[in-house]
């Protein structure tokens, strides 16, 4: 990755020298940032809503292009996220334990019609994504803003008082506890300015009033969305966006075998193009015979965790030498080969993910690329589990799952446990998975977070609090030592005290073998030849809009 | 007076069936184990939020009461939510897209003329196409022609749309590059782009339903102009021209107009594979991205209208079939 990064800042150094074109440094400071041109975004999608209130998009791609909000991600090959000030001078400064956070906005922020941001759009944007008819956004501020349970947004008339915002540049939030992460919080989408004056609830996501480098010329669904510069944007005021390209054309509803096929034959249009969908194992063999089309090819590094749930609360799963077993006896070699090889994913062996920071290596159950059957045996004997252990897999009903499901049966095959597979399509999957009544015994689960924290890794998957109710801990596993520690780190503020803290619980929740961790997958994705520093970093494992020109 | 009563009688039918199908789509969406409101709830998807959404959205209803809502919707059009975020669906309201935030009968307007688009012109080409290669394979019966035609035919037949498809597209965009792979432009954006757009999910659903076509006119033919009234009109001294157009072909397309009927009825309702395969965003992909997504009152809204458009077909071919076949007319 780091190779592609450095060809493509040659490409475009060499192609300057020819053309003696204009240039500046990207804001981001990864790349030399050509400007002009026209950005094709080829996406399966169907419709884009850019209503923030409404997204849970990650903060480098579709909405980052057009909406700022408080603080952002700062994204870059080869080196963990890191969260930085957007229309924040800082990325908060807490107060009251961690209570309390504070913000002021930078000078002369304004929006696409000119008018200036101030910190009451923050908090109207932040309001209405409470309103009902604004669900299905990320969401994590709602129970943690005081009141939040209870509001339900702005087109009442009501306002949320632990939202005060003292100047027109400050805005205040206040917390039902302490909240380590929050810098991060306020990086979602519900965190953009939305002029209140301007806001219709069901047609604001069509053409939100843009605060970032872009903002919309035409949104047909279903069809293209275009975004040409939004002038009144300053560059000096914004770290992480280079705003390369004069327009970006989004070109939705694309079959994935398709777009994979224009970008591998890189002709017209599609030279300025890349796919925002990534690309499947067969669309992977096939870019891999294309020595052409392999040099435009960005594999993230190995990121988001695959893994094998162990219901705790069930069985013979309740014993921990049980589990510790099928720490053991799963193959994960062979695993990683039904997930599509070594282009697919590395083998994983903790709960937070590369690309997290505060991230530490460990491995508690060695058993080498393909398990250790002799220990598993040992430690189901131990356990009085020596022969008959049967257990059901949940997984989704798709070939790919299918397979990574038949690599688990066997593996544990070889330690004397019978699994029956048990495939569900993805809503009874997920429904199921997630119930307050679970059915299954094992569960191939995976986790990408929406923030890049440890909490992000953590939290949802092993709180207590989260288990059942169409939560995540799908393992149902519960430790009040591990809650503790859960909370400690979450309530804690200094960032490298809390990453420590989180470290220590990823370790401690291991012992306890709720999981077993399969591997970090990596994702692909394709681009024209004229699109330059274009890179997938460990998290999140999708493409850098921010950071995109392309060559003259 | 009796073409009156035949009409009055067929319109009460037909809403007698689309009555029905509304009420079983809803039936099945409710016996789902998945929750609809779910998919909108957000993430983290806590129980409050769920109940905030499943309310909002009616959902918490029981199927019957959330049924008669969307009855009565129908007429008399539905407010959710209240206050100034209040989602409005005008008479007549066939549902709401949560997911898309717009009616349902928007959805299908806006979607509507790029299915129309491309069965249109695809029924045209097959037509055409279809019933001009089985005539002249019947009429040169045993030659290379015939042979040659019933081959193409079979291929035709045989094939899957989605197969045709992509080897069109490897060919004519990707090695010929004269043809877009994908996307519409609408006719009154550039006629020439909507043209060029449509050429090749014309020519995949034409190569394949101009095969049935080809074959069934064939035989049609063969089997008509063996009848002793075409001996009788060449023995008055017609022209073979007019034997073959006035007598032959007249009566060898009436199954022909039945099963027309239905296809283009069918395909208006969306040409779910040739639409996905081509990046065209009409009814059919609205289907199969609603059902994906469970958004329930666009798979009871679309299946009313593709229900309605087959029930309408049928009336239509019967009405037809008056003007192929005098016996027919007399009959009404």
């Amino acid at each position: 990755m780091k190779n592609l990064t450095r060809a493509g800042i040659i490409a475009i150094a060499a192609t300057l020298l020819i053309t003696g074109c204009s240039s500046t440094t990207g804001a981001a400071g990864t790349a030399v940032t050509n400007k002009g041109g026209t950005l094709t975004i080829l996406t399966p999608s169907t419709k884009i809503d850019l209503d923030p209130a409404k997204s849970q998009n990650l903060a480098i791609t579709t909405l980052g292009l057009i909406e700022r909000r408080l603080t952002t991600w700062d994204i870059r090959a080869g080196r963990p996220a890191t969260v930085v000030p957007d229309l924040a001078t800082t990325t908060g400064t807490p107060s009251d334990g961690g209570k309390t956070w504070t913000f002021t906005l930078k000078d002369g922020l304004k929006f696409a019609d000119g008018s200036a941001i101030t910190s009451a759009d923050i908090k109207y944007g932040v309001e209405r994504s409470f309103s009902d008819e604004l669900s299905g956004g990320l969401s994590y501020h709602k129970s943690l803003l005081v009141g939040g349970a209870d509001y339900h947004g702005p087109y009442s008339g009501s306002a949320l008082a632990s939202i005060e915002t003292p100047s027109p540049k400050s805005i205040v939030f206040h917390l039902t506890g302490a909240y380590g992460d929050w810098p991060w919080i306020a990086s979602m989408p519900a965190f953009s300015p939305v002029p209140q004056a301007k806001d219709n609830p069901a047609t604001y996501g069509q053409d939100p009033v843009a605060s970032g480098p872009y903002k919309v010329a035409s949104n047909k669904q279903g069809t293209a969305l275009t975004l040409t510069r939004n002038t009144y944007w300053s560059a000096k005021s914004d770290t992480v966006r280079v705003a390369g390209p004069d327009s970006v054309v989004f070109r939705m509803s694309q079959d994935p075998s398709t777009a994979a096929q224009s970008l591998i034959s890189d002709a017209g249009d599609t030279k300025a193009a890349f796919g925002a969908a990534f690309l499947g194992a067969a669309q992977l063999a096939q870019v891999n015979r294309d020595p052409a089309a392999k040099a435009r090819l960005a594999t993230s590094q190995a990121g988001p965790l695959s893994y094998l749930a162990l219901n705790t609360q069930r069985g013979a799963l309740k014993n921990l030498d049980v589990r510790k077993a099928l720490e053991y006896a799963v193959d994960k070699k062979a695993y990683l080969i039904a997930s599509g090889g070594a282009a697919a994913g590395e083998t994983a062996t903790t709960l937070i993910t590369p690309g997290i920071a505060g991230r530490q290596a460990y491995d508690l159950y060695p058993a080498g690329a393909d398990g250790d059957v002799k220990k598993a045996k040992s430690l189901l004997a131990k356990a009085g589990q020596s022969s008959g252990l049967s257990l059901t897999l949940l997984v989704l009903n798709d070939a790919t799952s299918l397979a990574k499901a038949q690599a688990i049966q066997q593996g544990v095959q070889r330690a004397g446990i019978t699994v029956t597979i048990a495939p569900e399509d993805e809503n009874s999957f997920y429904s199921d998975a997630t119930a307050t009544d679970a059915n299954y015994d094992l569960a191939l689960y995976s986790w990408q977070p929406d923030f890049p924290s440890a909490n992000s890794n953590i939290q949802p998957l092993f709180a207590s609090s989260e288990i059942g109710d169409g939560r995540n801990n799908v393992a149902r596993y519960s430790n009040p030592e591990v809650d503790a520690l859960i909370a400690m780190a979450t309530a804690e503020v200094d960032q490298k005290a809390a990453q420590a803290l989180w470290a220590k619980a990823d370790k401690r929740i291991m012992q306890d073998a709720p999981v077993v961790p399969l591997s970090y997958a990596k994702q692909s994705f394709l681009r024209g030849s004229k699109v330059k520093n274009f890179f997938v970093a460990s998290f999140p494992a999708y493409p850098n809009y921010l950071t995109l020109s392309l060559a003259k | 007076m009796r073409t009156a009563g035949f009409v009055a009688y067929r319109i009460a039918g037909m809403l007698v069936v689309l009555l029905a199908i509304a009420a079983i789509t809803y039936a099945i969406f409710y016996l789902l184990p998945t929750n609809p409101a779910q998919l909108s709830c957000g993430k983290p998807c806590t129980p409050e939020n769920l109940a905030r959404v499943e309310r909002f959205m009616g959902y918490d209803l029981p199927w019957y009461q959330q049924f008669w809502d969307f009855l009565r919707g129908i007429v008399a059009g539905r407010t959710y939510g209240s206050g100034a975020g209040a989602v409005t669906c005008a008479t007549p309201c066939f549902g709401y897209s949560f997911q898309l935030n717009t009616t349902v009968t928007d959805l299908i307007v806006s979607r509507f003329p790029v299915t129309a688009s491309i069965a249109v012109g695809a029924a045209a080409v097959w037509l055409v196409v279809g019933v001009g290669s089985g005539v002249a394979s019947a009429l040169t019966r045993g030659s290379a022609i015939d042979r040659g035609i019933m081959t193409i035919a079979i291929a035709g037949v045989s094939a899957p749309s989605y197969l045709v498809g992509l080897l069109a597209i490897l060919f004519f965009s990707f090695t010929l590059h004269l043809l877009p792979s994908g996307g519409y432009v609408a006719f009154g954006d550039d006629p020439l782009q909507w043209l060029g757009h449509l050429a090749l999910p014309w020519f995949t659903l034409a190569f394949i339903s101009g095969a049935v076509y080809a074959r069934l006119t064939r035989g049609q033919m063969l089997e008509v102009m063996g009848e002793d009234y075409i001996r009788t009109a060449r023995a008055k001294g017609l022209t073979e021209r007019r034997v073959v157009v006035r007598h032959g072909l007249r009566n060898a397309l009436i199954p022909v107009v039945t099963i027309f009927g239905l296809d283009l009825g069918g395909l208006l309702g969306g040409a779910v594979i040739t639409e996905k395969v081509f990046s065209m965003q009409g009814l059919g992909a609205l289907l199969i991205d609603a059902v994906h997504t469970l958004d329930l009152q666009v798979v009871v809204g679309f299946t009313l209208f593709a229900a309605f458009l087959i029930v309408l077909a049928n009336f239509a071919v019967d009405l037809v079939y008056g003007l192929v076949d005098p016996r027919v007319k007399a009959r009404v």
